[in-house]
């Protein structure tokens, strides 16, 4: 066939567009059980450096970091209630999933949606750091929209449920070299210490732009902003407000901070 | 010319990045560490072969009204199948890269390639010289992300080369080098030396400047 039929132009492309995606469409399916694992270390690495059971800037290898990660006091979090709900196993739960599940997911109200998610699940997966008997840390799942994505993160607290004792961003495809900003280690570094919450229990913590003087009662609450990143630091503000208000994980931080968990509840649940 | 030379050509004489001035954003924003730079030097290669090799083998059927599109679909197709297979073996390296892999597809040389040679030339020279072009540009990535790493860092591939100040050593490294406008320096002091070396590579102004006539002073 001559190359200036318009018949050939439509087969050629056809036929390269056909064999381009089978390739690509292959290479997704055939690297996706690699790409899983990946990030389940990935997410499992995050986790475990909010421990603070993991001295910074000692490596782990893959193996040691999992079998960290599994010894773990996993708890199945009912987000309404504020209590622990041990009927869902929490080595299968997958939050995720579960927010598109209509059986195990609540759609957000508008007007408390600062997070933007429209839909969240019921349950949450929460850590549970122990020292002793008192519970060190625990680590909340976190998630809100971004400039261009859902960020994806965790926010681990003292045990007083108030003071931030680390944070993380594990998944997020904000601007590359603004947004993305949040993921830094150095950044992350300061919200350590930052209070949640102020006098009257509501969360108030924030980022925002200015220098403030370290020492001054405001200071208890922010972290600076990011520069060239307002609305990706923005949304973190709205995403900590939302997950730790009172339509998030407050009904469960103030139950735990009245009635402090057992840890022997744990040891049952599948921990080793 | 034999196809030893035509890979050993794009490496100083006809370097896409120093004398066609290609390519110019990434080798801005990743070559700031070594690694990366490695790394981006052997996925842009890889592209560039698979690319040309392609192309050149069905350039006899692509209608010109079209080749274009077809092009840049096989590019865009062996980009993603390489940003795939980095994700899954070299997670952290390839999370460094963020976007500059994917962005591999809107990079001028690829498709200049293409266009320049593989639509008109056998498969053998295309692989020639998609392998010179890509050996030219890493040498310009890998020259511009030592010098970057080594000075702004005191490491190269992350390992610790000079003992920096703030750590309690002797090197005072110069932040600037970390951001990406120092190796727009770097290049355009490269693209000096080379062409002041090679005056062939000087191009000739687009218009003469007007000299304005000035009156003398003093009359």
């Amino acid at each position: 066939m001559d190359n200036n039929d318009p018949r050939k132009a439509v087969i050629v492309v056809a036929l390269v567009a056909v064999i381009c995606s089978s390739l690509v469409s292959a290479a997704v399916v055939l690297l996706r059980p690699i790409h899983l694992n990946n990030q389940l270390l990935e997410r499992s690495r995050n986790i475990m450096q909010l421990t603070g059971l993991v001295a910074p800037g000692q490596r782990l290898d893959d193996e040691q970091m999992l079998a960290l990660f599994k010894s773990l006091d996993m708890r199945i979090a009912d987000i309404d209630t504020g209590g622990f709900d041990d009927s869902i196993d929490a080595n299968t739960f997958d939050q995720r999933r579960s927010a598109g599940d209509p059986r195990l997911a609540v759609a957000v109200p508008a007007n408390q949606d600062l997070a933007k998610l429209g839909t969240r699940s019921r349950f949450a997966t929460v850590y549970l750091v122990w020292e002793g008997n008192a519970l060190k840390r625990i680590i909340l799942p976190i998630r809100g929209a971004g400039m261009w994505s859902m960020l994806y993160g965790y926010l681990a607290l003292e045990g007083d449920m108030n003071t931030i004792a680390a944070a993380s961003f594990y998944e997020q495809t904000e601007t590359p070299g603004l947004g993305d900003q949040i993921t830094r280690p150095d950044w992350l570094a300061k919200w350590r210490g930052r209070k949640v919450y102020d006098d009257l229990g509501d969360p108030v913590f924030a980022v925002g732009p200015g220098r403030i003087a370290p020492d001054s009662p405001a200071a208890l609450h922010r972290v600076d902003a990011l520069t060239g990143a307002t609305i990706t630091g923005d949304a973190v503000t709205s995403l900590v407000h939302y997950w730790l208000g009172p339509h998030g994980f407050q009904p469960l931080l103030n139950q735990l901070r009245e009635q402090p968990p057992s840890q022997t509840a744990s040891t049952a649940n599948g921990g080793s | 010319m034999s196809l030893k030379q035509y890979v050993t050509t794009p490496l100083l004489k006809e370097n896409p990045l120093t004398l066609h001035v290609l390519g110019i954003c990434a080798a801005l924003a990743i070559t700031n560490s070594l690694t990366s730079s490695l790394i981006m030097s052997v996925a842009l290669t890889a592209v560039l072969i698979i690319s040309n090799a392609t192309i050149s083998l069905i350039r006899h059927h692509l209608p010109s009204s079209v080749r274009m599109i077809v092009q840049i679909t096989v590019i865009a197709t062996s980009v993603t199948v390489i940003d795939q297979l980095l994700t899954a073996y070299l997670p952290a390296a390839a999370s460094a890269l963020s976007v500059y892999i994917s962005l591999i597809v809107t990079n001028c040389i690829v498709l200049g390639r293409a266009e320049a040679c593989a639509m008109n030339y056998g498969v053998r020279r295309s692989i020639a010289d998609a392998i010179g072009n890509g050996l030219g540009y890493s040498a310009i990535l890998i020259f511009v992300a030592t010098i970057r790493e080594l000075f702004g860092n005191g490491s190269l591939m992350g390992v610790k080369i000079l003992e920096l100040a703030r750590d309690g050593g002797w090197f005072q490294p110069n932040e600037m080098l970390m951001l990406a406008p120092s190796a727009f320096f770097i290049i355009g002091f490269m693209v000096w030396g080379i062409r002041s070396w090679k005056p062939e590579q000087q191009e000739q102004p687009d218009f003469k400047p007007i000299v304005a006539p000035r009156e003398v002073e003093g009359q």
